[in-house]
């Protein structure tokens, strides 16, 4: 849990940052053509509330419900956007990688019990999008109403 | 490299037994409950197919090109299956897991060098699976708004929705007109001329229900007219005649006109619910 701490702390105490650089790379990603033209300053303040959000869910004893709340939000808010499905997925994983991609998690974990420890942090990052992208697809399919369209099997 | 090709040959050298553990999870797990009827020997194929293409995947200099191909089929096996997006995600995520969960992975990264080989491995089956879930929610889409098309395919042929672009408007307005004025003749030839009035009036309906299928509330003005000049035309020509049954067919034309409108209107929003954002 120390090195998640470590994490934790980078994302939260450089948020900012972070979710400054993730607008950049959103706009001009061929996989989010959606968020081309959108200006930075809408940009940002999204990234930083799920920066600011990461230690909650990162935390809490039940990763599943804490996740749920927070990305059916996030799909709800996107889908009012117009966002297209997998533009909004791409775009929250772009949002995972700058984590990564940001300079000083590389220095966070140099020695060798850090990388064991850089694993777990990321694992445990993972098993969160994995939620995240469950419940941000659900909440999709049910606002889109694809259920009228479905088998009743289904 | 050395460290993700320890873990590729692992997945290629075990991958029946990880597919079975796979299906087994998958048939219980219940963020996928459409899995839980299918077969284990059904779903093991599916397993197997995805962890001999790991390799390929994997190493590949372009793995957004590579594996889309793959993701694509995936999708639409998937989705022929009737299993809704977010299981079909969740169910490939479990694939992604049941490596990581195989006992021999934990024992192939010990040392501090495989650990940061084991990092390398852990980052680059991510980036593979982050092309995954956008490939696969995009065919889903694509594959979704291609059967919601199909299931409105003779509703869209009455709306003259098709070709688009097309001059449809000009033509359902002269449409109607003639439609319109039918009905007029139809029932000044009953009412004034034969001095009957037989049901001649279920022509009526045609003008009623593509009014409220082309123009939805709007149509149903028409409704409204027909029923009105139903009885106009009875107060003129049939004095002798109890009005009763003609006022019965125009509150039938306002009801079938305005459910019909209504109706078009639905299927109008649901429409708008799957269309491309963009």
């Amino acid at each position: 849990m120390v090195a998640s701490m470590k994490l934790i702390d980078l994302v939260e105490n450089h948020a900012e940052k972070i979710a400054g650089q993730w607008s950049k790379i959103v706009v001009k990603n061929p996989f989010t053509p959606f968020y081309h033209d959108k200006p930075a300053e809408k940009l940002i303040p999204q990234g930083v509330r799920f920066y600011k959000n990461f230690r909650k869910m990162f935390q809490e004893p039940k990763p599943v419900e804490a996740s749920d709340g927070y990305f059916t939000r996030y799909a709800e808010k996107r889908y009012k956007e117009g966002v297209p499905l997998q533009e909004a997925i791409y775009a929250l994983i772009l949002m995972r990688r700058q984590i990564w991609l940001y300079a000083e998690f590389q220095a966070t974990f140099s020695t060798a019990v850090e990388k064991q420890q850089a694993i777990e942090s990321v694992t445990r990052t993972m098993l969160m999008f994995d939620y995240a992208m469950y419940f941000i697809t659900k909440k999709y399919r049910e606002l889109m109403k694809l259920e009228w369209f479905e088998a009743p099997n289904t | 490299m050395s460290g993700s090709l320890k873990l590729v040959n692992l997945i290629e050298t075990h991958a029946e037994p990880i597919a079975s553990q796979w299906a087994r999870d998958v048939r219980k797990n219940p963020r996928t409950p459409s899995y839980h009827n299918i077969p284990e020997d059904k779903l093991v194929p599916v397993g197997v197919k995805f962890y001999d293409n790991f390799k390929q995947m994997f190493f590949t200099d372009k793995p957004a090109d590579t594996s889309q191909q793959y993701f694509a089929r995936y999708a639409e096996e998937q989705h022929q299956r009737n299993i809704p997006l977010n299981e079909a995600l969740y169910a490939l995520i479990m694939m992604r897991r049941h490596i990581w969960l195989y006992a021999e992975f934990q024992t192939i990264f010990i040392s501090a060098v495989e650990q940061k080989q084991a990092v390398d491995s852990l980052v680059r089956t991510i980036l593979m699976f982050d092309y995954a879930i956008f490939f696969i929610s995009q065919r889903y889409q694509e594959l979704i708004r291609k059967s919601i098309e199909e299931k409105l395919g003779v509703v869209n042929v009455l709306r003259m929705e098709s070709p688009p672009g097309a001059k449809q408007g000009q033509y359902k307005t002269a449409i109607m007109v003639a439609l319109v004025l039918g009905a007029f003749g139809l029932t000044y030839y009953y009412h004034a001329i034969l001095g009957q009035n037989i049901i001649f009036t279920h022509l009526l309906y045609i003008p009623i229900v593509l009014a409220g299928i082309w123009w939805q509330k709007k149509g149903i003005l028409v409704a409204v007219g027909l029923g009105g000049y139903v009885l106009l035309s009875h107060l003129l020509f049939l004095k002798g005649m109890p009005l009763s049954d003609d006022v019965i067919r125009a509150a039938m034309f306002l009801v079938i006109g305005t459910v019909v409108a209504f109706l078009s209107e639905g299927i109008t929003r649901a429409e708008e619910l799957y269309k491309p954002a963009n």
